[in-house]
């Protein structure tokens, strides 16, 4: 029935609603996906949708400009702005929600998948001592560095909203490009203009074998 | 064109469209022209991954609010698309998994490149009409009518001739054949 219901929503150009859906029903979701794409002119950004997120972006990254009126935003406010971002998914908002219920220099500790499987992110050679490189494999998406020539990894996920971390690898911290946070290759927090703290990256489990570097990540 | 060399692995672009308006080959002005410049792009790619409108927006406005900072500006063009495309893959693949558990589709190397180097990206009128080629009439009407020609289940029924509740099951019946001949593509 959940095919039918994604099927559905997608027809009536609806927000499709999560499910878990088997290899057969990701395969009729596919083809129902190519089938409507098809359609003729239906791909191009409305017009009303480029002009909107141009706002939001325009409050986000202008704000540095003199002359704007520049709102002051609460917590709340960025939430809202974010809204439709942080609404891709339940398990952000699980995340968002657990996040404001634990002290903000506690790290959730280290991420150890359930059934997690050693997957190579780097060949060893491409990690000399001090430097740091991202990865992202299957289910998770981190950094890698090496310090005194041990290896350790941290994930890549802003705490906050779970915007996508970039390296700065001159400063060796790791920012957020949604609310200008910073971590340090570690995972602590450097800097942030949140009303709350956001709590630093989980670390994730790390070795060397075989002449790479490995995770463990969940299965694929 | 005016690229410059130590863009080795990005080709020289082919003849510009219309619609674009960079003032210079070599890097965008500021983050509007990055975002006039490829929102449409991004859209249609989100588009033809997830199949519907909101959800197209939710992630390209998603893939622009995370890769668009104002320290990226110093980059070649061919640099800061290859970066939304970047973005844009890991936004579609979280999307997935945080929904659906796994990924449905995905925008793989060749697309990424499609777009880079500006060709038509959109081959999905293509793609859809060698799904309906491989079905039996029956299956393709039904088919092409709810998704290409956009008959609401009751105008489809009447131009099938048949009831509302037998055009559903045509529709299901239609959608499940047309992916066993899809098989594991995404």
């Amino acid at each position: 029935m959940s095919v039918r219901r994604f099927v559905e929503d997608l027809l009536r150009g609806r927000r499709t609603r999560g499910f878990r859906p088997d290899d057969e029903e990701a395969a009729q979701m596919r083809a129902a996906i190519e089938l409507r794409a098809g359609r003729a002119g239906s791909g191009a950004a409305s017009e009303e949708f480029v002009a909107d997120l141009r706002r939001r972006l325009a409050t986000d990254l202008d704000e540095d400009d003199a002359d704007a009126v520049v709102p002051i935003r609460s917590g709340r406010r960025r939430v809202l702005q974010f809204g439709s971002v942080a609404a891709a998914g339940l398990a952000v908002g699980a995340v968002a929600a657990r996040a404001a219920s634990t002290p903000a220099d506690v790290a959730e500790g280290p991420l150890v998948p359930n059934d997690g499987t050693w997957t190579r992110v780097a060949a060893s050679t491409d990690l000399p001592d001090g430097g740091v490189r991202g990865f992202d494999v299957d289910g998770v998406t981190g950094f890698v560095r090496r310090d005194g020539g041990q290896v350790a990894a941290v994930s890549g996920i802003c705490t906050h909203q779970g915007c996508a971390l970039r390296l700065d690898a001159p400063a060796r911290e790791l920012r957020c490009p949604c609310h200008r946070t910073s971590f340090a290759v570690n995972g602590t927090l450097v800097s942030h203009q949140l009303p709350t703290p956001p709590r630093a990256l989980p670390t994730l489990s790390v070795r060397e074998a075989d002449g790479g570097i490995e995770v463990l990540a969940p299965p694929p | 064109m005016a690229h410059s060399g130590e863009q080795a692995d990005n080709p020289p672009p082919k003849v510009r469209p219309r619609e674009l308006r960079v003032v210079s080959d070599d890097a965008y002005a500021d983050w509007r022209t990055v975002y006039e410049d490829n929102v449409d792009r991004i859209h249609r790619l989100m588009f033809a991954k997830v199949g519907n409108r909101a959800d197209a927006e939710d992630l390209t406005a998603e893939v622009f609010l995370a890769a668009l900072g104002p320290a990226r500006l110093d980059r070649s063009i061919g640099e800061v698309r290859a970066y939304l495309l970047a973005t844009a893959r890991t936004v579609l693949a979280r999307h997935w998994r945080t929904t659906m558990g796994r990924e449905i589709t995905t925008i793989d190397d060749d697309q990424i490149e499609a777009v880079r180097q500006d060709d038509p990206v959109s081959d999905a009128p293509q793609r859809a009409a060698a799904i309906l080629d491989e079905l039996p009439e029956r299956d393709r009407r039904i088919l092409s009518l709810r998704f290409l020609q956009a008959y609401s289940i009751k105008d489809a029924a009447v131009a099938l001739g048949v009831t509302v509740a037998n055009a559903k099951v045509l529709q299901h019946r239609a959608l499940r054949r047309a992916a066993q001949l899809g098989g594991g593509r995404a």
